[in-house]
């Protein structure tokens, strides 16, 4: 198959799996027994304001109407409106979808430029101490809980360095000294396209402990995996020949080894990517990070079926964007691979 | 392939350069917020914040809903009660003015007048008068949302001049009390809010970040999710002294070791709802203060009446007798609290020292359950509580123990609110045997309490132990009605009433949590008042 054509197939794809998603989760959420009704008046309603609630949500339809409704109105580009916080979902998950977002960005730059070229020498010096400490390295990070690493950085970098923050996104005084001019919500972009440098900086600092502690499950995956393809490519015979060529090293490990090694583990960061959007919500809790996660937690929590919904949206759409990225990279990098 | 990836290393390299360049540079202002994090707040006021950063943090465990005056029912009265004021003040030694200087009614009370305040600015700039309270209190009314109904014995409201109105009840009531109320009762400026729109359009404005208040605070800045910051405001009538704080933040920390964190380091000044087993280590810590005052929060567990065994008077007292009340106080609330005297927290009109009530008594429980045909229990019931909450979870157990001895075994199934809510609506003999539920007041009378949980309902909203009693209803009507007038009358009513109550035990009534709050020791002046439910009073803050 063509390229074009391959990309237009696999879009077409995800909209029915999308699709699918949210036909599940939305039976799947209103059948669960649970008064969204109650949920919307907050505490001690009267009973008239109960009423009026469940006529405003369309509680009283059938259910089937209700999906309609949602349907119809998910056209329009309306996500509804969250049973729990009042806003609309679009509104409450853009915020929140950003504040994850840069997180995960960084997390996954950090575990990449050091996953990687700690998998090429550990690889390259099999069995030395190099090897052997990096995959210490590589099981720890895997095994070791984040929200106890993420609470030992604390401890190290904030209480007895102080040469961190302890959580948020960015400094209360910091931000109301330096009021930054959010546009795309990604505060180290925002702050460098508005020349805030002040907040840049903070942001930066505030950013490290938390990428740290959630890059530690893709870097330990990526080291070992890389390691282990590195291991496997580097005895073939083509490699064999490129040093009988006499080709420097450096060339032979990143430009022919690299290459061929580097498919599975694009998958699982790519993988990752989408798994940490949501499941960073503990990294989220212990650094007051304004993420997907604790809002997707809060929404379960008080079945908030919008909420939910539109989580599940995000969702499914981040894992299936990101699983076509990371094969039409493969394919790029790795051309015994076809469409 | 090459030439994108060295690309890519060379934008990585600039960035690195750029960005280290700024670290080295913008010295001054991160690495005073750096030693303020640590450091005490006393010793860097002088070297870090400029001028205009004269603020004070408070860490809220949960996010805002609405910021909508005449329906927010919820926790962004944490915001509310700064930026607006509402005609008269509650304080548990009795109601003070505020927006309203003085206040009187007629024999009966069913005519209130009310005296306002001359001299009184909005934040938009235009004066208070009479019209502006009159436009408020009918614009809550007219929304009927949230806490609207507290209005509902009001039957017109007169402005008499500019700064003398007049309500007309249908029947007595403490009018003062209920335009102190922490929901539903902010005066806004009309004159601005009418010409926005209607009533949604209005509501749209206010959720956007705005406000029409008369408060010492305005908002600034909005975010619902993350902090809502608070700026002085300069034209408020009770003037402002050097010491107070130009600006106030609402910080949201869902995480409450990381807000004791926070306020140990004086990131933030002043928070709540800390861990209760930390609580001790922080009274040692020199750096922060703890402050413990009665709620008027009372954790209840419901009988449902209409079931057997529990349709039984005589089980029901029995198993009051079988809780370990001042147990239950230190274990669960590490001495955090008190044990209830009946179904009306202490502190508040109605709390009787002297009350009768159940006490922690074994053989009088056995007793009980034998005289009523159950002498080694023998029956299975089933108690729901809200998931999540620990000291309901903890409560539940000691519940189950103590009443294991009795013979009697329970079935504890914690459950999300809503649905544990519908179930106990539901059809009665289906239900749960005992719900655990707190209660806390709209605005600190009796009536409230006794009203929602024990007034015969034909359709079940939060008399949720189905307790159907005329004497009662009649004794609590009455003594509402007299709250205002004759309030010596209206406690003797109340009185009888939770008597009847404690014998015919519908439901346990366990303790009365107290706040408890812990702050900065660069903050003082912090005093908390009950009547409004987690609410920072910014402006009687001073720094230390």
């Amino acid at each position: 198959m063509k390229f074009r054509e391959y990309v237009i197939y696999r879009l077409v794809l995800a909209v029915f799996v999308i699709i699918g998603v949210v036909t599940v989760v939305f039976f799947i959420s209103r059948v669960i027994p649970s008064d969204p009704a109650a949920l919307w008046v907050g505490a001690h309603p009267t009973p008239e304001a109960i009423e009026k609630a469940r006529e405003q949500l369309h509680l009283n339809d059938p259910l089937l109407k209700q999906f309609g409704y949602y349907l119809w109105s998910l056209l329009h580009g309306d996500l509804g409106v969250s049973i729990r916080t009042h806003n609309p979902v679009a509104a409450d998950l853009k915020s929140a979808f950003t504040a994850t977002f840069e997180l995960i960005l960084v997390a996954e730059f950090l575990a990449i430029i050091v996953g990687i070229p700690l998998g090429v020498y550990s690889a390259v010096k099999k069995d030395s101490w190099l090897d052997n400490l990096s995959r210490i390295f590589a099981i720890s990070g895997v095994s070791l809980p984040a929200f106890w690493f993420g609470i030992v950085l604390q401890l190290i970098f904030f209480k007895h360095l102080g040469l961190l923050p302890l959580a948020g996104r960015v400094g209360t005084v910091v931000m109301l000294e330096h009021p930054l001019h959010v546009i795309t919500g990604f505060y180290l972009l925002d702050s460098l396209i508005t020349g805030n440098f002040p907040v840049f900086v903070d942001a930066l600092k505030h950013l490290i402990l938390p990428a740290v502690t959630l890059a530690m499950y893709p870097v330990g995956l990526i080291t070992r995996q890389v390691r282990s393809m590195m291991i496997e490519v580097l005895n073939e015979n083509y490699i064999r020949t490129a040093w009988a060529y006499g080709l420097p090293p450096k060339k032979i490990y990143f430009k022919y080894a690299l290459k061929n090694a580097i498919a599975p583990a694009l998958i699982t960061v790519g993988l990752s990517f989408a798994y940490t959007l949501i499941g960073a919500f503990l990294v989220e809790l212990i650094f007051n990070w304004p993420g997907l996660g604790r809002y997707a937690a809060y929404a379960i929590m008080s079945m908030d079926y919008p909420a939910v919904l539109g989580v599940t949206i995000i969702a499914a759409t981040a894992y299936v964007f990101i699983n076509l990225i990371v094969d039409l990279i493969q394919v790029r990098l790795d051309p015994r691979i076809k469409l | 392939m090459r030439k994108e990836l060295s690309l890519f290393i060379l934008a990585i390299a600039i960035f690195g350069v750029v960005a280290s360049g700024c670290i080295s540079g913008e010295n001054t202002s991160t690495t005073q917020t750096q030693t303020q994090t640590q450091s005490t707040m006393a010793s860097s006021t002088s070297k870090s914040e400029k001028t205009t950063t004269n603020v004070v943090i408070y860490g809220y465990g949960s996010e805002m809903i609405t910021l909508d005056p005449s329906t927010e029912f919820s926790n962004s009265i944490v915001v509310l009660a700064n930026v607006y004021e509402c005609l008269v003040k509650y304080t548990p030694e009795g109601l003070k003015p505020w927006l309203a200087t003085s206040w009187e009614s007629n024999e009966n009370g069913t005519v209130w007048t009310f005296h306002l305040r001359k001299g009184v600015k909005f934040h938009t700039g235009n004066t208070m008068t009479a019209e502006d309270v009159k436009w408020s209190v009918e614009r809550t009314i007219r929304m009927g949302l949230g806490p609207a109904f507290i209005w509902d014995p009001v039957k017109k409201i007169e402005v008499v001049d500019n700064y003398t109105i007049k309500f007309y009840l249908k029947y007595p009531a403490n009018l003062p009390l209920i335009a102190s109320s922490a929901y539903g009762a902010y005066i806004m400026d009309s004159k601005y809010l009418s010409k926005i729109g209607d009533d949604k359009a209005i509501a749209k404005w206010f959720n956007e970040g705005h406000d029409a208040g008369t408060g010492p605070y305005m908002i600034d800045k909005y975010n619902p999710k993350t902090e809502i910051v608070l700026k002085k405001f300069n034209d408020y009538w009770g003037g402002w002294s050097d010491d107070q704080f130009d600006l106030a933040v609402i910080k949201i920390v869902p995480d409450a070791s990381l807000r004791e964190q926070m306020v140990t380091s004086g990131e933030i000044q002043i928070t709540r709802d800390l861990p209760l087993d930390d609580i001790p280590k922080l009274k040692d810590n020199p750096n922060v203060k703890v402050d413990k005052t009665p709620s008027y929060q009372e954790l209840y567990a419901f009988f449902n009446t209409k079931k057997k065994p529990l349709n039984n008077k005589l089980v029901r007292q029995a198993l009051s007798y079988a809780v370990p009340y001042k147990d239950i106080v230190d274990y669960v609330l590490h001495g955090y609290g008190e044990v209830a005297k009946g179904p009306i927290p202490k502190g508040m009109l109605g709390y009787f020292e002297d009350m009768k009530t159940y006490t922690y008594n074994i053989d009088k429980a056995k007793q009980l359950l034998a005289q009523a045909g159950y002498p080694n229990g023998g029956f299975k019931l089933v108690l729901t509580y809200t998931q999540g909450d620990q000291a309901e979870a903890k409560v539940a157990e000691i519940i189950k123990a103590e009443w294991k001895k009795l013979g009697i075994d329970v079935e504890i199934r914690p459950m999300n609110w809503e649905q544990q809510w519908a179930l106990a609506k539901s059809d009665p003999t289906k239900a749960q045997d005992i719900l655990m539920m707190y209660w806390w007041p709209t605005y600190p009378t009796p009536y409230d309490f006794l009203f929602n949980m024990f007034h015969c309902e034909k359709e079940i909203n939060f008399n949720l132990c189905y307790y159907c009693n005329d004497e009662f209803d009649k004794a609590i009507d009455e003594a509402v009605t007299l709250e205002g007038i004759n309030p010596e009358k209206a406690a003797d009513l109340y009185k009888k009433a939770e008597q009847m109550l404690i014998e015919d035990a519908p439901a346990i009534f366990f303790y009365n949590p107290d706040d408890v709050y812990v702050y900065h020791k660069s903050i003082t002046g912090f005093k908390d008042n009950p009547g409004y439910p987690q609410v920072v009073f910014f402006y009687e803050l001073h720094k230390a």
